[in-house]
């Protein structure tokens, strides 16, 4: 057992987590959390998954996780701005589907 | 000694995660996000990627943290009491898939982890022949120099998650926040902290090229600066972007490809920079732009205005 | 360990031990007040002492400057922000003495 195995094991309940959160969350602020956990879940494997614990760092990896957290802020931002118009017109933060589909 | 200091942040991530998830009270969920998110930063310099804790504390907690409670506020506003909690979904599903998707992404990391690194791995290509580039930190070598397309594109993506957002909100009229009694203290924190903000913007920024930090990391610190000055009723917003405003918006995008192109035209690949000061150059203008982009994103407006304080 | 290190690390803990304490009167006073003393007092205290210990062991005068900076960065922050949180309390907002979970 080493840091590289450890933080794997880390992203996985990460991601397990987020998706878990992602399709019992009612509120669409909660599936965004849910989201950006299993974003983070996926630059931590990406990271560790490189080899670059254990041995000499790799900029690859770091420079794409790097992209990658930039993007995720946008697409919160943006999802952020379009839960507050979704309130604004129908006075609820859910999808349709929540309240009605069952299964 | 050091795995167990591991063991106990990857402890802390995975707990956190849940409570953030399956709290009871919205606001109580996007401070314990911001509290994942620092400890995430912790996380990346345990693994050697300093570069990508000082990201995740400016951007991934300070940001996306600032951006949910604006979000949560304005929720709040619309219907002063809490915001309905719809009850959770009941899905039988659920938690097999979860379980299903947490073993995918075991599998593929453990045997990602137990491969055999080839010794002609692109990460090891790279790493000798940025030696030669003048540019001691790896991370902006790779995002400036191999993958210069994508970074340039990056910054489009966070101009155009604003455009989207403004564009959501077109009908909208703003009110100005109302001026606050002006406070002694404030106006004593702001005097110390702008200009230290700015400095260590400025800092990460020129250590950006030979240590941890870089365009964005200080573009974010930068920001910082703008959303204390919006709360503070220093800054306001405004309905229309002015000049003012919108050069610096799109500034990063348009030195970034006029340099690019000029590269073209000179005979160079498109966006090969031709040499350390392009890049000083490029992430300077960077470095507004994502600043300028975040604060307007705080702010929900499409220009800012001086305050009347 | 010599004894300069036996030193940083028998401040680090009581630093530490500061910590716990500022954390536990946080979760545990009946009201903001109070809740605010205990926040700024003793984890301005316990972050003095986290900052020696550092300085201590790194023994160089650079590190030891921008751990006082630090220090000094910790204790403005902490000042303002108690500040404007009592104020707000003081002026009927939020919840300011009962012991909600959720203020």
């Amino acid at each position: 057992m080493n840091t590289a195995w450890l933080f794997v094991i880390v992203a996985a309940l990460l991601f397990g987590i987020g998706v878990y959160g992602l399709i019992i969350a009612g509120h669409l602020l909660r599936k965004l959390f849910a989201i950006n956990i299993m974003g983070n879940a996926i630059f931590i494997l990406m990271v560790a998954a490189s080899g670059s614990l254990d041995g000499s760092p790799d900029a690859l990896p770091q420079a794409l996780v790097l992209t990658g957290i930039v993007i995720a802020v946008s697409a919160t931002a943006f999802a952020l701005a379009l839960m507050v118009r979704l309130y604004q017109l129908t006075g609820k933060a859910t999808l349709q589907d929540d309240e009605d589909a069952d299964d | 000694m050091n795995l167990a200091i591991d063991a106990l942040i990857g402890l802390g991530l995975v707990i956190l995660a849940w409570q953030t998830i399956s709290g009871r009270s919205l606001f109580r969920g996007i401070v314990l996000f911001v509290v994942f998110g620092l400890t995430m930063a912790l996380a990346w310099a345990r693994m050697g990627a300093p570069d990508l804790a000082l990201a995740e504390a400016a951007i991934g907690a300070g940001v996306t943290g600032a951006l949910m409670l604006v979000a949560y506020r304005r929720l709040v506003q619309l219907h002063p009491e809490e915001p309905a909690q719809p009850n959770r979904r009941r899905s039988r599903l659920a938690l097999p898939i979860a379980a299903l998707a947490a073993g995918l992404v075991a599998v593929i990391g453990l045997g990602a982890v137990s491969a055999e690194r080839e010794p002609g791995m692109a990460g090891l290509a790279v790493m000798s022949e940025l030696a030669d580039t003048g540019l001691g930190n790896p991370i902006t070598g790779v995002l400036l120099k191999f993958r210069n397309l994508d970074t340039l594109l990056e910054v489009a993506v966070l101009l155009a998650a604003f455009l989207a957002a403004r564009t959501v909100f077109a009908d909208e009229e703003k009110s100005p926040t109302p001026p606050r009694g002006d406070l002694p203290l404030v106006g004593a924190l702001l005097a110390i902290i702008i200009p230290l903000t700015i400095l260590v913007a400025v800092h990460l920024l020129l250590a950006g090229s030979r240590e941890p930090g870089g365009a964005f990391q200080a573009g974010a610190v930068l920001a910082a600066c703008g959303v204390l000055l919006i709360l503070s009723g220093r800054l306001q917003p405004a309905t229309r972007m002015g000049l003012a405003v919108g050069l610096p918006l799109v500034l990063g995008l348009l030195v970034f490809s006029l340099v690019g192109l000029a590269a073209l035209v000179m005979g160079a690949p498109l966006l090969a920079l031709p040499g350390l000061w392009t890049v000083y150059l490029i992430e300077t203008a960077m470095m507004i732009s994502i600043a300028l982009t975040l604060v307007l994103l705080f702010a929900g407006a499409s220009g800012l205005r001086r305050g009347d304080s | 360990m010599n004894i300069v290190e036996w030193i940083a690390a028998g401040v680090l803990t009581l630093g530490a031990v500061f910590y716990l304490a500022g954390t536990v009167g946080l979760l545990r006073f009946p009201d903001v007040y109070s809740r605010l003393h205990a926040l700024t007092k003793a984890d301005n205290l316990g972050l003095l002492l986290v900052c020696v210990g550092l300085g201590l062991l790194a023994a160089d005068w650079q590190v030891g400057a921008l751990l006082g900076t630090i220090w000094l960065l910790g204790l403005l922050a902490a000042t303002v922000s108690a500040h404007l949180i009592a104020r707000h309390a003081r002026h009927g907002h939020g919840q300011a003495t009962t012991n909600s979970e959720e203020s």
